[in-house]
């Protein structure tokens, strides 16, 4: 009992605090968005669970010995495989991509999960070839490493996943010691590559006969390029990314007021409880409430940042710099999206956005860096 | 780890700007484009102004009937919807599939079916969620209350077509608005539309209404008061279609049109109005099915047609006319008489319609009994100048300008219209060369004062355009057959009436007027229709009484020609006609005023191809007088 009691004594208190503002916001926003909408009104008991089922993960990923993770690499990342592999051969589709798998009464969404799997694996991986990763040649091994999982999620086809993937490992071979300027190469260089393929598949579409093969269907294409343009098809394609401007834009400073957005309950915005649930505060609570949020996530993640530098160990570390790579691409790029300077990709806000894996991945993930944290020290009792 | 931080601080700030840009500098616009969204204004469509006859009988209304539109839905796919809806109506998927086509303002709701009965509204209530945009309005609809009654009169409202539109731009029509097409609907459009209303409402994006933000009341259009009186037209209606029936049965098949006007002779005002067949202005206002379309436009009956207003020969009830301009001109004394053998002899034979004649007949026996012999006799010698001027004075061969739009000027036969009519069966040539001839003797009449010139003028006139053809020429067959009211006679029941009226009131000649006031919503008059005198005939009072108790003598035994229709009813006079038509059964005409002494009702009654006029014709006058003076049918003590 005393040597627990210490023991919480090191929690830190603040990223609970911080996850616990965001949890309950969340919970006022997702209440308003689906109230008055019969599909999903029953969202909001659904979600209390699963942040019920998302605290008892973060719990369980709190008590562990996180060093003995480490240990199970290989299992874990075999295990991830299989369901990504799961997903493709009996997965249930939504919105034209298959994502979930069911389990008697559970629904879940293996390349959510597989977020956490891929941080795990990839931080014991460049645990162990550590001071090796100093030429292209010594990155190789990484690429194959996270791009086995990666074409398995773009096979379903989750896009935004698969990106996360793409910023999980940068973000990790940056703290893991590979060179900055090789990473900023090569992400500026691929960044560049597809949107010059993309860029000549629409211009030989237009102008010439010639079809240029992208792997890449019609409507994640169209989602991939229209904010650059969204009023060039605003009643179909760039419909999601008008409504979202028009809801957060009509919000002002202050808002119109929380359960009186026009866009929201007149259900012009789509996907209000998870994609594009920041317009929903953009529009009820202003430019303050979505500011606010911004500034609640910011904290979330200077106190990951924290962590990480006082981690005890490589792999906690690495561990650490994984989530926060994981979760500042889910802002930027969600935030980005319903704000129309990011391409729809359909990546939630983590801890905010409506939906039961998701929930669960990032509690577990904050639940596994209180761990790291707790053991920054060495427990001297 | 610092570089962590300034990266995802960089991101952050990149979000905080833009959200500053979104909803701190594009705020309006953005706010303006929520409102686009969301705030729809829905049109409250006016009632129509209601019409009465004189003495405040409502005889067309309106009734709320519910009609379907669907609203533009932008990013819905409403093809299924179509389908949903047309499935619900019973109609072609397509049908409602062009009307959205149609719509050139894409926010404005299509209107795709009128007057749907209760129960179809109830399942399109019940499957409002598979319904986006379909949207149900109350309207009101023009309710007719006594069936097809007066339709001629009143016309139908129907949604405005495009030239209509074009052609009302300023107005503030839209597609979809009612529209008078016909009769007063059309002629006082301007009075009896009002001015719609509208009604701001929040939709959610599947354009379902969530609440009303704010209502402007319309205002109803102005209501008609009418000089039509309810119980003389009901029974001119009436009387109408039994009279065909009657003609039907004794064997006259074609018989199966007619018209009827009775006019207050002290005004010109419009007691009845009617034409028959009818139609039923209800189904003209809805969608039309090509069954009801093919009866009302390409039906052989033509029931669209106002034949009030359509000019026949008038047969016999033109002698008055000639027996006017007889007495006016001083060639004939009424008290003169002639001897009737059947016949008069004039180049060839011109029969009388009684094979044995009349006998000696002077101009009131020869009313009273209709002599043909009399009438050929008194125009030949007074001509027919005098007697096309003497139509002229009653208002015979012009348009009347009634507020009723189809009418027809009709033909006073002279020199004039044979010339014009008959140059046109001529070859190029001597049409030119008639012309010529005509333009040249119009300047040199038109400067002479001497009569004597003026004849010779006319002879020589005659001789050169009987070089050209013999038919331009005017001859005397031509005044002869004109004097009975045949030949190229041609006028209106609705002229005959008011030349009746005339005669009744001591010569004043009035226009014609079917709406006394238009009254708005709140009862005040907007405006109000005062007897209009078109002249004063020139004829003198004793004149005016010959003629009064000839047509008297019409109605008396033993052998007046409308013997026996007055019967129970005040003293009245009349004039049958019976006018030939080539190659078919005579029309049946007749004219009447009533009380003989003190006249105040002028009625003319024609009923096509019914053989004799006082037989057919009459009795639906004297159906109007008992109605007119209240009593009943007349024959029934």
């Amino acid at each position: 009992m005393f040597k627990q009691s210490r023991l919480l004594k090191k929690l830190d208190h603040t990223l609970l605090a911080v996850v616990a503002l965001i949890i309950i916001f969340s919970l006022v926003i997702i209440f308003s968005a689906t109230k008055d909408d019969i599909a999903l009104s029953s969202n909001f008991t659904k979600q209390i669970i699963n942040v019920a089922v998302g605290m008892v993960a973060m719990i369980v990923m709190f008590s562990i010995n996180y060093e003995d993770l480490a240990k199970h690499m290989k299992h874990l990342y075999i295990l991830n495989l299989i369901l990504l592999g799961a997903v493709i051969f009996m997965g249930d589709s939504a919105l034209g991509a298959q994502r979930w798998i069911e389990i008697g009464p559970f629904r879940f969404q293996p390349s959510e999960f597989s977020k956490l799997f891929i941080i795990i694996c990839f931080a014991a991986f460049l645990n162990s070839r550590q001071g090796r990763l100093s030429k292209f040649r010594d990155l190789i091994p990484c690429f194959a490493f996270i791009g086995v999982p990666l074409l398995l999620v773009l096979k379903q086809p989750d896009l935004g996943t698969s990106l996360v993937f793409m910023a999980i490992m940068f973000g990790m071979l940056f703290a893991a010691g590979a060179r900055p300027w090789l990473l900023l190469g090569l992400i500026v260089g691929s960044l560049g590559f597809v949107s010059l393929w993309i860029w000549a598949h629409f211009w030989l579409e237009a102008n010439s006969a010639y079809h240029l093969w992208i792997p890449l269907k019609d409507y994640q294409l169209t989602r991939l390029t229209i904010f650059l343009n969204p009023w060039a098809d605003p009643l179909d394609g760039g419909y999601h990314v008008i409504q979202s401007q028009i809801a957060i834009g009509q919000g002002g400073l202050l808002g119109r007021g929380l359960f009186h957005g026009s866009q929201t309950h007149g259900d012009f915005l789509p996907i209000q409880d998870t994609d594009f649930i920041f317009s929903v505060v953009g529009e009820e609570l202003g430019f303050v409430g979505a500011v606010s949020l911004l500034f609640l996530f910011f904290i979330l993640i200077y106190r990951c940042i924290l962590i990480a530098v006082n981690a005890r160990d490589n792999f906690g570390y690495l561990i650490t710099t994984g989530v926060i790579s994981m979760l500042a691409f889910h802002v930027l790029v969600n935030v980005g999206m319903a704000t129309g300077i990011m391409p729809v990709t359909g990546i939630p806000l983590p801890l905010f956005s409506y939906g039961g894996s998701n929930m669960m991945i990032n509690l577990a993930a904050i639940g596994l860096l209180l761990n790291i944290n707790m053991k920054k020290q060495n427990i001297l009792f | 780890m610092r570089v962590y931080l300034i990266i995802v601080g960089v991101f952050f700030s990149i979000l905080v700007l833009r959200l500053a840009y979104l909803q701190l500098l594009q705020n309006d616009k953005f706010s303006t484009l929520a409102r686009e969204n969301r705030i729809r204004l829905v049109t409250i469509t006016a009632p129509r102004g209601e019409v009465f006859d004189r003495n405040g009988v409502k005889l067309v209304g309106n009734q709320p009937v519910y009609t379907v539109s669907l609203v533009n839905l932008g990013r819905q796919n409403i093809d299924g919807v179509v389908e949903k809806l047309a499935a619900i109506l019973g109609v072609d998927p397509q049908e409602i599939q062009q009307k959205i086509d149609q719509q050139k303002r894409y926010y404005e709701p299509v209107k795709v079916a009128s007057m749907i009965p209760l129960d179809v509204v109830t399942r399109i209530e019940e499957q409002r969620m598979e319904l986006p945009g379909v949207e149900i309005y109350v309207e009101p609809l023009r309710e007719y209350l006594n069936g097809n009654m007066l339709t001629h009169v009143m016309g139908y409202v129907r949604q405005i077509n495009e030239e209509q539109l074009a052609a009302n731009k300023d107005k503030g029509y839209k597609m979809g608005d009612p529209y008078g097409q016909t009769g007063l609907e059309n002629t006082y459009e301007q009075y009896l539309r009002g001015e719609d209303g509208g009604r701001q409402v929040e939709v959610d994006s599947m354009a379902r209404p969530v609440r009303d933000l704010g209502i402007k009341e319309p205002v109803p259009g102005n209501n008609l008061v009418l000089t039509i009186d309810y119980e003389v037209q009901k029974a001119a209606e009436e009387a109408l279609a039994r009279a065909s029936q009657q003609a039907i049965q004794e064997g006259y098949g074609e018989a199966r049109y007619g018209a009827a006007v009775a006019l207050d002779v002290h005004s010109g005002q419009v007691l009845a109005l009617a034409s028959y067949p009818s139609y039923d202005p209800v189904k003209l206002a809805g969608v039309l099915s090509q069954k009801d379309y093919d009866e009302i436009f390409n039906s052989p009956l033509k029931p669209m047609l106002n034949r009030a207003l359509l000019t026949y020969a008038p047969g016999s009830t033109f002698k008055m006319i000639v027996a006017m301009a007889a007495l006016e001109s001083g060639q004939i004394k009424a008290g003169d008489t002639i001897y009737d053998p059947g016949y008069f002899f004039h180049g060839s034979n011109f029969n009388c319609w009684r094979s044995g004649g009349h006998g000696q007949v002077d101009l009131i026996r020869a009313l009273k009994v209709s002599c043909n012999t009399y009438f050929y006799q008194a125009g030949l010698k007074i001509g027919i100048e005098d007697i096309a001027g003497m139509a002229r004075q009653f208002g015979l061969g012009r348009i009347t300008g009634i507020e009723l739009p189809g009418e027809e000027a009709g033909v006073i036969p002279n020199r004039d219209t044979k010339l014009e009519q008959n140059m046109y069966y001529l070859d190029e040539e001597s049409q030119a060369r008639a012309k010529e001839v005509k333009q040249r003797y119009d300047v040199l009449l038109g400067k002479t004062t001497d009569e004597n010139e003026r004849k010779s003028l006319l002879s020589s006139k005659s001789e050169e355009l009987r070089e050209i053809n013999w038919e331009l020429d005017w001859h005397d067959y031509d005044t002869i057959i004109s004097s009975i009211g045949q030949g190229d006679n041609h006028y209106s029941a609705l002229q005959l009436a008011n030349y009746v009226a005339t005669i009744a009131n001591g010569g004043t000649l009035y226009q014609p007027y079917i709406v006394q006031k238009v009254v708005d919503f709140d009862g005040n008059v907007v405006k109000e229709n005062a007897p209009v005198v078109l002249g004063q005939a020139n004829v003198s009072p004793q004149t005016l009484a010959a003629v009064r108790q000839g047509m008297y003598e019409v109605t008396q035994p033993p052998d007046g020609t409308a013997y026996g229709i007055f019967t129970g009813l005040p003293p009245a006079a009349a004039k049958t006609g019976t006018a030939e038509v080539y190659g078919h059964e005579a029309h049946a005409l007749f004219v009447c005023f009533a009380p003989y002494d003190n006249p105040d009702i002028a009625i003319a009654s024609v009923l096509e191809f019914a053989g004799h006029g006082g037989t057919i014709a009459g009795p639906v006058a004297g159906d109007m007088l008992a109605a007119h003076f209240r009593l009943t049918v007349p024959g029934e003590p």
